[in-house]
């Protein structure tokens, strides 16, 4: 059998043998002229031709359309506009009031996505903690439930949007539920609050979990050892909560305040397929925004699209700076 | 005040039961140590003292006061972690005043007993410190003060020296010696470090597998061992052992030296490293052939091998002309010798 297995393992590598006795020659070349740098290249070029060619490359095509105007679709038909798509989007008498701005829904969308961002954060980040401080406690079927909680985080958005667009909708599930003990039945994703609700109720469902796992982590990290010299001490729980598991989790809050705040603004498929951005514009986030722009509405705008989401990119590349920034410092205290 | 009393105490875990029965009693102001070797209870007795753990069974009192159900802060002590344990994000003060605060101790009180406790450990210097800024001698003191400032019942200390390296564990280890004696409180130590329990303990507590071996000062543990084990794990380098089966109360040691014993059948004689010296004329002796000599300047330790191959291993004092292959001739006082019965309990000769 071993002689079987020993044959079958021979096939089944010998093409990888065969191309590697192909590209051998040209490589032992390359390295001979360039040294190691030139082999670094070689190993690091395929990597950065598929970062080139889904990133670098419909980023500054992005950058490009946004520089230019009109309903064309390639950019070789698109006028060359100067900053003037940028012009539209910030023009605005009064940014506080959306209706005065040039670009409306623009800002509408920015002012949901602002108040989508502070509620649903506030509450992921404050679930995730409760949750985290549960299941790092000695509790029967532990290992049970911190599976359940990270199994949302698994489904493709659009399933979380469907799953709960059938328990919300008029005819779902919670109405059924609701008729059954003998309540009224509400309209939940035609109501303008209900509906914003049940967008930070999903998304904070769906990815709950995620930052679950970090605090989780955080948690564990923290030494026994001192929450037991805190009993010595006769620490009353809120007091060891307060003044010692808070401040020593502070960097894994950090990092899930940043993450948390990077996915918020970026929100779109769950909240798109549970309310499609209604009801009227009281849903409509700023990636939807410009999806519709770009691509859904009747008079696509490429270069407006291109805009907004360069505005929104800068957004993030802040967040994202402010994040790296915590990590390393939460890094660097772990080191010390 | 400071006496504690463990009575039948057992602990399991499930359905492994790692205390057997402890019965002891820790006098007022002493300084008990718990020594053994690795997983032999003696932290897990120490967390069962502090409160941390539960016993399965028996009864732990303070001062005359059952504490067995009482939490750990009901307990009135003050444990010294190995880790130290001290709050990583709060300074030198906050770390020492936090167990103060949880009393509603007024504040200029705390201050007081920090500036003492400061004093007393020559930390008052590193109060705007934080942990990760103290060298590990300084994190042993803090931690020690944090123990110190809650004037605690006893002092519970759990391997408190075992992550500093060698020097800096003699220093302390006389530093905690002054502060004992300064104190007057009762300490209980967690070692598997002989030598810590050796020059610290005003009893020392042998375990081994949650059960006592013995329990006793340290030099009547070093003189009488009752058992195999405690002579054995007492006493650096180890006890020689030789096994020799004993008729009309003599036996022979290998190489043919005989000697009275006070049993029969199967004896095992013990004689310390310490106890053997180099045989002068041609009287009886043990005679071994030198394996290894490890020259320590005030002393030489030799590794040798008995005719039947027993390992024997002796310290002689000074700076002997010995070499590795050279036979030699030992010989000992009749009051260095141990002996230990087939069930490896000791005999009185």
């Amino acid at each position: 059998m071993a002689g079987l297995g020993q044959t079958l393992g021979r096939a089944a590598t010998w093409p990888l043998t065969l191309a590697a006795r192909a590209v051998d020659p040209p490589l032992r070349a390359w390295q001979r002229r360039t040294g190691t740098g030139g082999m670094a290249a070689v190993f690091l070029a395929p990597n950065l031709l598929i970062f080139s060619v889904f990133v670098l490359v419909p980023l500054v095509l992005n950058f490009a359309y946004s520089m230019t105007g009109g309903t064309g679709i390639l950019l070789g038909q698109r006028p060359f506009v100067g900053a003037e798509q940028y012009a539209r989007l910030l023009e605005c008498q009064d940014y506080t009031r959306p209706i005065t701005c040039r670009e409306d829904q623009f800002w509408t969308a920015v002012g949901n996505t602002a108040q989508f961002v502070i509620f649903q954060v506030s509450l992921m980040v404050v679930v995730s903690l409760i949750t985290a401080l549960i299941l790092n406690r000695d509790i029967r079927g532990r290992s049970f439930f911190r599976a359940v909680f990270f199994f949302p985080v698994l489904l493709s958005p659009v399933v979380v949007g469907l799953i709960w667009r059938w328990i919300l909708q008029r005819q779902g599930l919670l109405n059924l539920i609701m008729v059954k003990l003998g309540l009224e039945p509400e309209v939940w994703l035609n109501d303008r609050v209900y509906a914003f609700a049940a967008t930070i109720g999903v998304s904070t469902w769906a990815h709950m979990g995620f930052y679950t796992l970090i605090l989780l982590a955080g948690l564990q990290a923290i030494p026994r050892d001192l929450y037991e010299a805190a009993e010595m001490d006769a620490t009353p729980p809120g007091r060891v909560f307060w003044r010692i598991t808070l401040p020593l989790l502070g960097p894994n809050l950090a990092v899930v305040l940043v993450l948390a705040l990077i996915r918020g603004v970026q929100i779109f498929d769950e909240a798109y397929v549970l309310t499609g951005g209604g009801p009227g514009t009281s849903t409509l986030y700023l990636t939807q925004y410009i999806y519709e722009s770009g691509f859904a509405s009747l008079l696509r705008e490429p270069g407006l699209a291109a805009a907004a989401s360069i505005l929104m990119g800068a957004v993030l590349v802040v967040l994202t700076l402010i994040q790296l920034w915590l990590s390393r410092r939460a890094e660097g205290r772990k080191a010390r | 005040m400071g006496r504690i009393v463990l009575d039948g105490i057992t602990k399991s875990f499930g359905a492994t039961q790692v205390i057997h029965g402890i019965d002891l009693e820790i006098e007022e102001g002493e300084l008990a140590v718990f020594v053994g070797p690795s997983g032999c209870g003696k932290s897990t007795l120490l967390r069962l003292i502090a409160g941390l753990d539960r016993p399965t069974s028996g009864r732990i009192e303070i001062n005359g006061r059952d504490v067995t159900r009482a939490s750990a802060a009901d307990r009135g002590l003050a444990m010294v972690f190995q880790s130290y344990a001290l709050y990583p994000h709060m300074t030198v003060r906050q770390n020492l005043s936090f167990g103060l605060e949880n009393t509603r101790m007024p504040k200029p009180e705390i201050a007081e007993r920090i500036d003492e406790a400061g004093r007393m450990l020559e930390i008052g210097e590193l109060m705007e410190r934080r942990p990760t800024q103290l060298s590990g001698g300084q994190r042993q003191r803090v931690a020690i003060g944090r123990a110190i400032v809650r004037n605690p019942t006893a002092f519970l200390l759990d391997e408190p020296l075992s992550n500093l390296d060698a020097e800096l564990r003699g220093t302390m280890r006389a530093e905690l010696a002054r502060l004992h004696a300064r104190l007057a409180t009762t300490m209980v130590y967690v070692t598997h470090d002989q030598v810590e329990a050796m020059t610290l303990a005003d009893k020392i507590v042998v375990l081994r597998g949650g059960r006592i071996e013995q329990v006793d000062t340290p030099l009547g543990l070093y003189n009488r061992p009752q058992n195999l084990f405690v002579a054995g794990f007492i006493g650096a380098p180890n006890m020689n052992f030789f096994r020799v089966r004993a008729t009309g109360g003599q036996a022979e040691l290998p190489g043919g030296l005989s000697l009275a014993v006070p049993g029969e059948g199967e004896v095992t004689v013990g004689i310390r490293p310490q106890g053997l010296h180099l045989a002068t004329g041609d009287g009886p002796a043990l005679e071994v052939v030198i394996r290894l000599v490890e020259a320590l300047g005030a002393e030489t330790v030799v590794h040798a091998d008995a005719a039947d191959g027993t390992p024997v291993v002796t310290v002689l004092s000074g700076q002997p002309s010995l070499a590795a292959g050279q036979p030699i001739r030992l010989a000992f006082d009749a009051d260095a010798v141990h002996f230990f019965g087939a069930d490896g309990m000791r005999l009185e000769a």
